[in-house]
Parts: C-alpha cells; sequence; structure tokens
C-alpha cells in the first residue's frame, strides 16, 4: 500500500460502512466503485456533501453480449483532489434510469440529453431530452453496437458503379 | 438616473419604460461566423432585452468517439488532432497519455521534455486566436491584424519540427514523439519566444475602448460556475485557483515553476487578462524545459519497428489534461482486442457552450452579446466531436 | 475583334476583384484566416469579406460539411446573384476524407452544388488558395 495514498483509503471505507458497494484504488488519485442501481441516488448526494462537487462527465458503454447498458459517473472533488468513479447497470431490452439532476442541476441534465441521444438511454425525471446533435434522423440510436457505420455508409452515400468508389466494396 | 451631456439629455436603459406586450420576437445568431466555426444562438428579445437564449449545436457532428472504436491507437493518434482544430496538440497528448497508461508503457525522459514544450507552444498559439478573434469582436480590427500575423512564426516552427502547419500527422503518439528535433531547432525555438514577449508588451497597452466594452459584462460568480460545470480560464476568471497541471501534475509539471493566474470580478475582461498571464507563463515554462533538455530516446522500444496490430490489455482507465480551454479528459475501455471497445471525450466547451452561455445572456443588452459570447474562448469542434 | 457571347463579356467586366462570402468551417477557418492577415494579405488582389451573400461572387465551402450545414450553405448559394462561382477546399469536401465512415458528414460536394475548383490538402496551404484563384481569372479570360 502505497503511503500517499491514505485518503482514498479513508474515503473507501467510510463508503463501505454505510452502503454496499464494491470498490478498488487504481493507483494515487483514482477511487472505482460498482453500486447497484437502487442506492445510487443517496450515495451521490452522500457524495456531494463530502465535497465531489464537480461532475466531469457522464458515459454510458454498450455490452452487447451480455444484454446491458453500463452508466459511469466520473466526479472530481477540489478540496481532496481525488477522481471517484461510480458504476451501475441497466438492462439493454429496457434502458431506464433515475437522474442525478437533483443534484447536479444543470451540468448533469445536459450530459443526459446527449446521452439519450446517442444511446436510447432514459433518465426518469429530466424534463428536457428533445434533440442535441441531429436533425431529421428516423434511425436506430447511432452509437449502439449493432449499427454497422461502414455498411450503413455504402449503402447510402456511396455507389459501386462509380470507379473512385470501388475501392470501398472490397 | 439621467445625465445631462453637453446640454442634452439621454436616458439610460434601465428606466425606460418596458415595451408593450406582444413586441417579443425571435433572433437567430446565425452560423456563419467570422470566428470558430459554426454555432447558432436563439435568443428572444424584448425592446433591446434578451429574455432567453436557446444553443442550437449540431453544425459539426461527426461521430468522433465511434470512430475511434474502428481504428488502433496508432491510426488514432492522427484522428486525434482533429478534435479540437484550434489546438490540436493538446488534444494529441490527452490521448497518447490515455493509450499509454492503458499498456502501462514508461515514456522516455527526453519525450516528456518534448511533449511539454509541443505543448505549451499550442497554448500559446491558441490564446492568440482568442485575443485576435476578442479584438475584431470588440470593433479593434488591428488587434485582430497583428495577431494573426504574429501567430505565422509558431506555425513556422511547427512546420520545421513535426511536418505540418495546423495538423502535426499525429507527432505525439502512444509511447513518446515520433522524430527528434532537428538541427537549430532551439535556437529557432528561443527567437520565436522573443518575438511573443514583444507581441505581449503591444497587447497590455491600456485601451479605453476594450475597457468600456468589456468591463462589467457577463459577470458569473464562483458557486454558479462550479454548478453549471465551467473550468479553466472561466473558473479562474470568477476567484477558485485551480489548474490541472499543478493539482494532479502529468508529465513533468510537478519539476518546473510557474504561476496560476486568478482574478476575482468575473467579467469579460477579467477573463480576458488571464488568457494574457496565461501565455507569458507559458513562455517561462518552455524556457525551462528548453534548458533542462536531457539526452537519450525519444520513443519507447515497443513502438519502434511500426507494427499497426498492437494489442491493449482489458481494463479502463480515465486522464485529465488542461488544454488550452480548460479540462479535457478522455475515458477508455478495452477488452484486450487492438481497437478501443468505447472512448468518451469530455470537452470543455461542451459546458461552456450550453449551459453558462444561456445563462449569462439572459437579461444582458443586445449589443452586451458579442464580448459576452467571445469572452468564453469557444470552439464548436471541441462541443459537437 | 474576337466575337464572345454575352455571358463571356459580363464575367470579364465583373469577375476582377473577387468578393468572398464568409462561411468558415472549422477546419477551413485555421487556414483561411491567415489568408485575410497580414502575412499572406488578400486585399492587395482586391479580395474582400463580405457578410451579405447578394455582395458576393465567390462561396468557398471549405472543410467538411454535415447534413445539418449543407443544407443551409445551399440556401446561401440560392441567394448569391450570377455569375457566381463555388470553391471546394479540402479532401473531406471532395471525397469524404478522413470521415469516409462517418454517418453524418457528405462524401460528394458535387452532388449538392455545382463546383467549379476543387483544392486538394489537409488543409492546403495558403498559396494554393492563391493558384486556384489565379486559375479563375485565366478561365474566365479564355472564355467564349
Amino acid at each position: 500500500m502505497n503511503p500517499k495514498e491514505e485518503r482514498e483509503v479513508e474515503i473507501l471505507e467510510d463508503i463501505g460502512s454505510k452502503f454496499d458497494v464494491e470498490g478498488k484504488i487504481q493507483r494515487e488519485r483514482r477511487i472505482w466503485i460498482s453500486i447497484d442501481n437502487k442506492e445510487l441516488i443517496k450515495l451521490c448526494g452522500w457524495l456531494k456533501n463530502q465535497g465531489f462537487e464537480h461532475l466531469s462527465a457522464i458515459s454510458v458503454t454498450d455490452w452487447v453480449k451480455e444484454g446491458r447498458f453500463e452508466v459511469t459517473y466520473h466526479l472530481w472533488s477540489y478540496k481532496d483532489k481525488i477522481l471517484l468513479t461510480l458504476k451501475t447497470k441497466v438492462d439493454r431490452e429496457k434502458p431506464v434510469i433515475k437522474s442525478v439532476i437533483s443534484i447536479w442541476e444543470e451540468s448533469a441534465q445536459i450530459h443526459e440529453r446527449e446521452l439519450h441521444e446517442l444511446f436510447g438511454v432514459k433518465f426518469k425525471g429530466n424534463l428536457d431530452l428533445s434533440s442535441l446533435f441531429l436533425e431529421d434522423w428516423h434511425g436506430p440510436p447511432p452509437f449502439r453496437k449493432d449499427f454497422d457505420w461502414r455498411e450503413y455508409v455504402r449503402d447510402e452515400f456511396y455507389d459501386k458503379e462509380n470507379e473512385r468508389e470501388k475501392v470501398y466494396y472490397d | 438616473m439621467t445625465r445631462k451631456t453637453r446640454g442634452k439629455r439621454f436616458t439610460m436603459i434601465d428606466e425606460m419604460e418596458p415595451a408593450p406586450k406582444g413586441t417579443e420576437y425571435d433572433f437567430y445568431f446565425g452560423p456563419a461566423h467570422p470566428g470558430p466555426g459554426n454555432f447558432g444562438v436563439k435568443l428572444k428579445i424584448d425592446g433591446e432585452r434578451v429574455v432567453s437564449a436557446r444553443a442550437d449545436p449540431g453544425y459539426l457532428h461527426r461521430g468522433f468517439e465511434k470512430l475511434m472504436e474502428y481504428r488502433t491507437p496508432i491510426q488514432n493518434a492522427v484522428l486525434s488532432d482533429r478534435l479540437c482544430v484550434l489546438e490540436p496538440l493538446n488534444w494529441n497528448l490527452v490521448h497518447a497519455e490515455a493509450v499509454d497508461e492503458l499498456m502501462s508503457i514508461d515514456v522516455p525522459e527526453r519525450a516528456k521534455y518534448i511533449r511539454v514544450i509541443m505543448a505549451e507552444l499550442s497554448r500559446i498559439q491558441s490564446h492568440i486566436i482568442w485575443y485576435g478573434v476578442f479584438s475584431k469582436a470588440t470593433g479593434f480590427d488591428t488587434g485582430f491584424k497583428m495577431a494573426f500575423g504574429y501567430r505565422d512564426y509558431i506555425l513556422d516552427l511547427f512546420e520545421l519540427i513535426t511536418g505540418g502547419r495546423v495538423y502535426p500527422a499525429g507527432y505525439i503518439c502512444p509511447g513518446g514523439v515520433r522524430r527528434d528535433f532537428p538541427n537549430g531547432a532551439r535556437d529557432k525555438i528561443l527567437k520565436v519566444l522573443d518575438k511573443m514577449d514583444e507581441m505581449i508588451k503591444l497587447e497590455e497597452l491600456e485601451n479605453p475602448a476594450l475597457d468600456a466594452r468589456a468591463k462589467g459584462v457577463g459577470i458569473l460568480k464562483v458557486k454558479d460556475a462550479v454548478r453549471l460545470g465551467a473550468t479553466g480560464p472561466v473558473l479562474r476568471g470568477s476567484g477558485m485557483k485551480t489548474d490541472v497541471r499543478k493539482d494532479e501534475p502529468y508529465e513533468i509539471y510537478d519539476r518546473l515553476d510557474f504561476e496560476v493566474p486568478v482574478r476575482k470580478e468575473g467579467d469579460a475582461y477579467a477573463r480576458y487578462m488571464i488568457g494574457i498571464e496565461e501565455m507569458k507563463q507559458s513562455i517561462k515554462i518552455v524556457k525551462q524545459a528548453l534548458e533542462e533538455l536531457p539526452e537519450g530516446e525519444v520513443i519507447a522500444s515497443k513502438f519502434k519497428k511500426p507494427k499497426v496490430s498492437v494489442k491493449m490489455p482489458e481494463g479502463d482507465v480515465y486522464v485529465r489534461n488542461e488544454v488550452a480551454r480548460g479540462e479535457g479528459a478522455v475515458y477508455m475501455v478495452s477488452d484486450g482486442n487492438g481497437e478501443p471497445y468505447r472512448t468518451k471525450i469530455r470537452g470543455p466547451d461542451f459546458l461552456h457552450m450550453i449551459p453558462v452561455l444561456e445563462y449569462l445572456l439572459k437579461g444582458t443588452q443586445i449589443a452586451d452579446v458579442p464580448a459576452i459570447y467571445w469572452s468564453l474562448n469557444i470552439c464548436p469542434a471541441d462541443m459537437d466531436r | 475583334m474576337v466575337k464572345r457571347s454575352k455571358k463571356a463579356k459580363t464575367m470579364r467586366k465583373l469577375i476582377k476583384a473577387i468578393w468572398i462570402f464568409n462561411w468558415f468551417n472549422s477546419c477551413g477557418f485555421t487556414e483561411l484566416v491567415p489568408v485575410v492577415g497580414s502575412r499572406w494579405d488578400m486585399e492587395r488582389f482586391g479580395m474582400i469579406i463580405v457578410g451579405s451573400p447578394r455582395h458576393a461572387d465567390v462561396l468557398f465551402i471549405a472543410g467538411y460539411q454535415t447534413l445539418k450545414s449543407i443544407k443551409r450553405a445551399k440556401r446561401v448559394y440560392e441567394q448569391m446573384a450570377e455569375p457566381r462561382v463555388v470553391i471546394a477546399l479540402g479532401s473531406c469536401t471532395m471525397t469524404g476524407g478522413m470521415y469516409w465512415d462517418s454517418y453524418n458528414t457528405i462524401k460528394r460536394l458535387e452532388d449538392y452544388l455545382p463546383v467549379t475548383i476543387y483544392i486538394p490538402g489537409c488543409p492546403p496551404r495558403p498559396e494554393a488558395i492563391f493558384e486556384a484563384c489565379e486559375k479563375i481569372f485565366k478561365h474566365v479570360k479564355e472564355l467564349e
């Protein structure tokens, strides 16, 4: 154990005593925690009071073979200078999760709006989930793994008869 | 309050009667801007006051994060310069650090110093564009021409070292840098830094027109800035002393001696002055790094003979850096194959252009909109990805 | 005296100094703005930037275009008065370039607008832009 990682160990033990989590310390200033869907909002509220005021990013990973989406929240504390990452799982067929907009307000709202458009995940409690980047898009959510871009682009934009573009069909 | 000026009386805008109902109109501050890229803001205006603003992004959306899933890390290094076109080397560095940490590669010492020198030169070049575009928006056309004239010295330096004026073709790649400095590069860098000192002396001269247009305009307090997610010069202009290079030092920043400028007022003038101060600190960093530059290899031995199929082990990693506009970060997930399974790019402008801009534009006069807009130092390519 | 068609005569009178409409996309911004700046000064050739499409002769489509922004570019093109010229700058506009497998960028500009000159490069140097303008002048001189 690195002598510099004292504060990280303190925080992890504190969380472990109050909530049911799996955690590890990857290196100095990095804590990774996995938690179940139901306790997410309580843990986030507790973390904000401990000093994790800055929500750096929210991201979604699409694990097709296991049939789930994994939502990750990256939080930074200006007081202790530590980054904490929270991971939760959502079912892929019905992706609905509670929004953290009640805790981090506008900075969470814009991340959730983007993820709703690109992956199709619904955030309960977020009132403005209108489309952000795309206009008149009628296809499936573009960043999912079962939407192959190279096939779509070949059908839609390229022409096999064109000499210049025959290369893309090999 | 009314003022007497040369015998006539002018009524200030605050005490004019509000316009009668039904005179609100929609105004589209549209996509063909002379500044960086295409971005639109829909304003609702009542007389001379802006009632509400709504951002309209998406003119430059390419789907970067999924494009990176089809390419190997060495191909991605070339793609990563185009994340934000105004500061290509800084984003190159973030991506290279993420791959290095995933694969647990030891980057040689000389490569770390060269990476820091190139990143700081790119930061100076980006702040020069900020200065030029901000002057043009507030009416000072000479500043615009002067800024773009001085910027060309740095672009010639990039062409000498990396081969491209604007895009360095993945110069900072995973494992180190692609090639060493050529002969005579060190003296040329010192001469260019002298020219930059000259330019900053001209920029700091007091300009009363700029003071009147930028002081007291677009005030952002600290609590609102943290709640809306602002980082970088926008947050430092409101009074919080924070910089990723000091909070969690990466590369060799813990061995260098530099300061972080902070101001308390939170208006457009404070943000603009922080940009000029940061340029001075960057010049100091480059001079120190050039003096301490050690000899040795410039790339890790694993990447020496270019094999396009390099496998990344399973795992995930989150890397944060200070790019010229704020906090830039990359979250990379790998499942054991050659290509990354998922890359999430967090750019500073995604938060600056949508929540912060909509908050600041509410309730101001329409003539102040350009000064507030350009003082946030935006880059739409970084937001849309 | 050489006999010239009416179109050739109007073009010879009007296209001597080119006025450009301001539509700088992201990659084009980094190389078109130095052309306006003080090192590669374009005002000495008579070229200036105007704000309204009705005053302009030339539309520079610089950098990759997405489906959302090509609709706006088309509207701008329809508002320009004859004679008008479209110049495509950069390899992403001509063939799709680096984003050839993206679902949102356009791959061939000639499907949407009639193009006169292509300037390849990523991004092209400012000298290449001047060479393209010189070719326009030569083309107009030899028009019948």
